[in-house]
């Protein structure tokens, strides 16, 4: 009764926090330069034509008046359609006059349905490279704070977190791909696309994985039942998987929640640079278009998932740990 | 636990003197930072002349090097350290500039935010909520987006997409330090909020969340980079690291050393920078608690 | 003409006799002549053409709405044309009939086409006069946007398969559409009754038809009712890749057969790399830095003269290095009509300084800051080049900035308006497929079009006029190059910055394909491996 009572609550306070995001980035839009309607009707319209089509389109009210439409648009579960794509088409470029068309544009959730399959294996298996690369070095550096792996542990963070990733995906490019030819990256034909992309994700996820998971360990190896586990004759291997492996997954997964945002981020830069089609690249050529309701979209896509995640990782380190309910 | 904040300033720097890594790092970090502002500007080279015939110099010691360019020149045989030592300039300007702005800005909020437990802290708390659930690159592609920035919008969007998690910090601190004795006096000695927050909170909350945000530093000379790579940084001709990089891109089989030389000199600053920045950060943990 | 121009003229001369020797060694075959190639039975090899486009198409279909140099390659493949004009270097005015199989000139305003029997349009209906008379009196409207036509047309239908071009009513010689006919798609007159269905899907009678938009990707399949016969390759794709080095990579990785708009970088790695053969043409299209000349400061004729004096053009063909040459008027190298003006303004700081002072901004003081615009990701080295010229032009004292924006950005700001376009300054190409120079000369420069410029000038209007309205060839040619180009030049609306060299890149068992000098192809008798 009392869990599901703070289930609802966080998913009321979720909902908040996924509004506000969306207007945040429906304000932004609208108030930073760059006119949509240039970009829809094409260079060679004349301004008054640009005008009428704004208006037409209710991009000159209010901006509260235009998202209330959009809300109501949001809460039929419809996302709107794309400016830019049509349904079946590529984006117009150039000077093009495409005001007189009437090409069906393409519903925003299912340009991001289309794309988020790919961004969630890149994102999947950038994951599992920096766990498995983090695992030992952050539990042996959490186990032994002033030993040789600590050190060597802090040392491959430092250069990780340093290394900027459009940089590490251009270079690995260069030498992987196309001078020793042994993994294609540019585009996407199958999974083997996916691998060097993801491994410059992971080099910038693992700095705070090994953190997380060496401080963990060098806490919870300091408490009591590790002791008590000594007295119950278990040997050391045995109580670090029984009992260490689990209490330090909620710090993991707490971080998890916290990060998803960053190797959101992430993805959008390694995407563009390896033309990878998932949501990353979409992202970008939505906003270098101004595709209003794409970015909108997209925005709130993410929101939600962050959100729900982090919902989820509270949810899941309660039921592991009911004391920690906070 | 009451303790003057120049002596826990102290504490922390001097327990982090201690490392000899620590103490090669910061004066390194010096060393380049002299370098980058002085160099540039004694140097007969300019970072902007332009010498069409001598493009694509490679660096020294390979095939065709010229010792007037120790790093190599780039395509419109520019000298690459003086772009470099320029762009590095730039990087740190933004690094700082960004990183003090919200510093001071996401403290003051969440110490307001912490103190007046209303629904002020509920709202400022649901906007950082909101704020950190969108990548940082969504948020400032969409207010760059199409626009040409300047260095002050970039700065701002920078402090803009990094303000909340110090507003959560600072007002995580603020309300444990509320209740605590020397607040409550003041307050009886009829001193008001503000006075309360100036005085006697800032100055204990500020230096701890200083030292830690050296390493977001290095976190927004990367993303400056990235801003600069995907077009929407600093414009052409002040060179940049993203955007002598993005530049580059298509020379890179030719001649690779233009792309990688400018990451090359970001990658060891951001180590010297992550260096001083996790030892600070240990030495604040051991002093003052995790948690931050 | 200065020591160095010459100089410059000749290593022109020198690439066009090299790239000329390049081309004709690609395309061994005289694979335009239709006639002759009319019933050869084509084997079918199975493999699909992938071509690497660096422009993405419009999402409209209908060619009388865009300037897309993309989408006119696209409409290469898909769309039938009365005749096709490879314009190779060495003789860039041969015309192959396509859909025409006669041409014969009536009289000054009437033009004769004969028309092919037996063609039919990819959706089954058949090709006649009333499809030819459709398309050019639809896309010879002032209203539409892709502007092509010298200016309107009447066509009469003589009988099922003969039109008549007439222009009388409109004061013009019908013959310029000699030319323009290698250019101008024909549409089924039911689509230009229907302008929605021909803006929804394309419909033509070309070697491939249209299937289906798949993202980025345009997927056409072998027309089996082709009128030459059913081509060899059964399937081409046009990919939209808008990174040059992406494009690079996916051609040595077996991505794509073929790539367009290398630059010379790339093109050495190409060459190292091995297993790819590379045609590289002087195109018809010239570079230009366009003035907004309809608004301060570059209302003043002396501001343009100073910025043309500014510039080191030999400094820009070094920059380019093969992707660049020499031009010496407002019309690229392989146009009709093409002539080295004498006097064409060199680099010199001192006349720039002259006219400066002469403009009122001694030294460049009193000046705003200008903007110049310039687009990254289509054309080979703007951003390079555009540094330069930026460079070139604060050296002597005129206060540039350099405004370096994504294609899509670039294109909503290239053309005129009222008031003047956006910036001073903006770089941009002009590509057509033939060599008719009024679709870049009047297009830009006459007061009724005057597409980036926005320049209003009675001496160019009329000197556009009479070269227009010329009794015949051999007298317009000579009014062009006497009197129409050293008028530009001396006007100098633009400054004509050097003639594109296209690059084209393609696996080596692609045999036969042919690519016009703008970028458009054939590839009815292609074939791969």
């Amino acid at each position: 009764m009392h869990l599901a009572g703070q289930f609802v609550r966080r998913i009321l306070q979720g909902v908040v926090v996924v509004l506000i995001t969306t207007f945040l980035i429906f304000s932004i839009l609208r108030i930073v330069p760059g006119d949509p309607v240039r970009l829809i009707v094409g260079g060679m319209a004349p301004d008054n034509l640009v005008e009428e089509i704004a208006q037409k389109m209710g991009l000159r009210d209010p901006i509260p008046v235009q998202f209330g439409r959009y809300l109501s648009q949001v809460v039929q579960g419809d996302l709107g359609n794309s400016y830019q794509r049509p349904k079946n088409g590529m984006m117009g470029q150039g000077g093009d006059f495409n005001a007189n068309m009437d090409v069906e544009m393409a519903e925003v959730s299912d340009l991001i349905l289309e794309r988020l399959p790919y961004t969630l294996q890149l994102a999947g298996l950038a994951l599992l490279i920096s766990l498995i690369i983090s695992f030992p070095l952050g539990i042996s550096a959490g186990l032994k704070p002033k030993g040789f792996m600590s050190k060597i542990a802090f040392f491959i963070s430092s250069i990780f977190v340093s290394i900027p990733n459009f940089w590490l995906g251009i270079v690995l490019a260069l030498f992987i791909t196309i001078k020793l030819g042994l993994l294609p990256s540019i585009g996407y034909q199958n999974f083997a696309y996916t691998i060097l992309p993801a491994i410059v994700l992971a080099v910038e996820t693992c700095p705070f994985i090994i953190r997380t998971i060496s401080v963990s360990f060098a806490e919870i190896s300091q408490e009591y039942f590790i002791k008590s586990g000594k007295v119950r004759g278990l040997t050391r291997n045995g109580v670090i998987y029984r009992h260490t492996l689990r209490n330090a997954s909620i710090p993991l997964l707490n971080l998890l929640g916290i990060q998803l945002s960053t190797l959101l981020g992430g993805v959008i830069v390694v995407e563009y640079i390896f033309d990878y089609p998932g949501l990353g690249q979409l992202t970008i050529y939505a906003v270098l278009q101004r595709d209003f309701p794409l970015i909108q979209g997209i925005a709130m896509v993410t929101s939600a998932l962050y959100v729900g995640l982090n919902i989820a990782v509270d949810l899941i380190t309660y039921s592991i740990d009911p004391r920690l309910e906070s | 636990m009451k303790l003057e904040d120049s002596s826990l300033s102290k504490k922390i720097f001097y327990d982090s003197w201690q490392n000899n890594f620590f103490k090669f790092s910061v004066i390194f970090f010096l060393f380049i930072c002299l370098f980058a502002f002085i160099y540039p500007e004694i140097s007969a080279i300019k970072a902007e002349k332009m010498n069409i015939k001598s493009k694509f110099l490679p660096p020294i010691f390979f095939e065709g090097f010229s010792w007037t360019h120790i790093l190599g020149t780039d395509q419109l045989g520019r000298d690459m350290l003086m772009r470099c030592l320029v762009g590095l300039r730039f990087s740190l300007i933004i690094g700082f500039a960004s990183v003090f702005i919200m510093l001071l800005f996401g403290c003051l909020v969440g110490i307001i935010s912490g103190f007046k437990s209303s629904w002020v802290d509920v709202i400022i708390m649901r906007i950082t909520d909101a704020q950190l659930s969108i990548p940082m690159v969504i948020l400032a592609i969409s207010i760059l987006g199409v626009s040409r920035p300047n260095l002050a919008s970039i700065i701002l969007v920078l402090a803009l997409s990094g303000w909340p998690l110090y507003a959560r910090v600072s007002r995580s601190m603020a309300l444990i330090e509320r209740d605590k004795e020397y607040v409550r006096g003041a307050r009886i000695l009829g001193a008001n909020d503000f006075r309360i927050i100036f005085f006697l909170v800032i100055p204990i909350i500020l230096p701890p969340i200083a030292f830690v945000s050296v390493l977001d530093i290095a976190r927004m000379m990367i993303f400056e980079a990235i801003l600069g790579f995907l077009g929407l940084g600093v414009q052409p001709p002040t060179p940049t690291f993203g955007n002598i990089i993005a530049d580059a891109r298509k020379y890179l089989i030719n001649a690779w050393w233009i792309a990688t030389m400018p990451g090359i000199f970001l990658v060891i600053t951001l180590v010297t920078l992550n260096f001083i920045g996790s030892t600070l950060e240990k030495s604040k943990n051991k002093i003052f608690g995790e948690g931050i | 003409m200065s020591k160095k121009i010459k100089f410059s003229r000749r290593k022109f001369m020198k690439f066009m006799a090299k790239s000329g020797l390049g081309a004709a060694a690609l395309t061994s075959a005289p694979m335009l002549n239709h006639n002759f190639l009319y019933n050869s039975a084509f084997a079918a090899s199975g493999k699909p053409l992938i071509f690497a486009a660096a422009e993405a198409l419009t999402g409209n279909w209908d060619p009388t709405t865009h300037t897309n140099l993309g989408q006119l390659i696209f409409e290469s493949y898909v769309f039938g044309y009365l005749t096709r004009c490879p314009m190779k270097p060495e003789n860039p005015t041969q015309l192959n009939f396509e859909l025409a199989t006669e041409a014969t000139e009536i009289d000054k305003f009437t033009l004769e086409f004969k028309l092919r029997d037996g063609v039919t349009f990819h959706n089954g209906k058949p090709f006649g006069a009333e499809d030819v008379k459709a398309t050019y009196e639809y896309g010879s409207q002032p209203d539409r946007p892709a502007q092509w036509y010298p200016g309107q047309v009447d066509v009469e239908v003589v009988d099922r398969l003969t039109v008549r071009i007439k222009t009388e009513k409109y004061g013009y010689p019908a013959g310029l559409f000699y030319y323009l006919s290698s250019f101008l798609p024909i549409l089924s007159a039911d689509d230009v009754a229907n302008p929605n269905n021909a803006a929804s899907r394309p419909n033509g009678t070309g070697a491939f038809k249209f299937v289906e938009q798949d993202g980025d990707n345009t997927i056409m399949e072998a027309n089996e009712n082709f009128f030459m016969g059913k081509p060899k390759i059964p399937r081409v794709q046009y990919n939209f890749v808008g990174d040059t080095a992406t494009r690079t990579l996916g051609l040595l990785s077996g991505e794509y057969n073929v790539t367009e708009r290398l630059e010379p970088e790339q093109v050495d790695t190409i060459v190292a790399n091995g297993g790819f053969a590379l045609n590289q043409a002087v195109s018809t299209e010239n570079k230009y830095l366009w003035f907004r000349c309809s608004k301060p400061p570059f209302n003043d004729i002396n501001m343009r003269k100073a910025v043309a004096h500014a510039i080191d053009r030999e400094g820009l063909l070094d920059i380019l290095g093969i992707s660049g040459t020499y031009t010496g008027c407002h019309v690229s190298p392989v146009k009709f009509g093409y002539t080295d003006v004498e006097g064409f303004p060199e680099y010199n700081p001192d006349k720039c300084q002259e006219y400066l002072a002469k403009a009122g901004f001694p030294k460049g003081k009193g000046l705003p800051e200008l903007e110049y615009i310039t687009s990254v990701g289509f054309y080979p080295k703007t951003k390079e080049y555009g540094e330069y010229i930026t460079a070139l032009l604060n050296e002597q004292g005129i206060p540039v900035k350099l405004s370096v924006l994504e294609l899509g950005a670039w294109g909503n700001k290239l053309y005129d308006r009222e008031g003047g376009g956006p910036g001073h300054m903006i770089d941009c190409g002009w590509c057509t497929g033939s060599p008719e120079p009024d679709l870049v000369i009047r297009t830009h420069f006459h007061s009724s079009s005057k597409r980036i410029t926005g320049i209003v000038d009675a001496d160019i209007d009329a000197a556009l006029d009479k070269e227009r309205n010329a009794p015949s060839v051999g007298e317009r040619e000579q009014i062009l190059k006497t009197e129409v180009m050293p008028l530009l030049v001396d006007k100098m609306p633009s400054v004509p910055l050097f003639g594109s060299v296209f690059i084209h890149a393609m696996a080596n068992d692609v045999k036969d394909l042919y690519i016009y000098p703008n970028g458009m192809m054939s590839a009815e008798t292609a074939s791969i491996g």
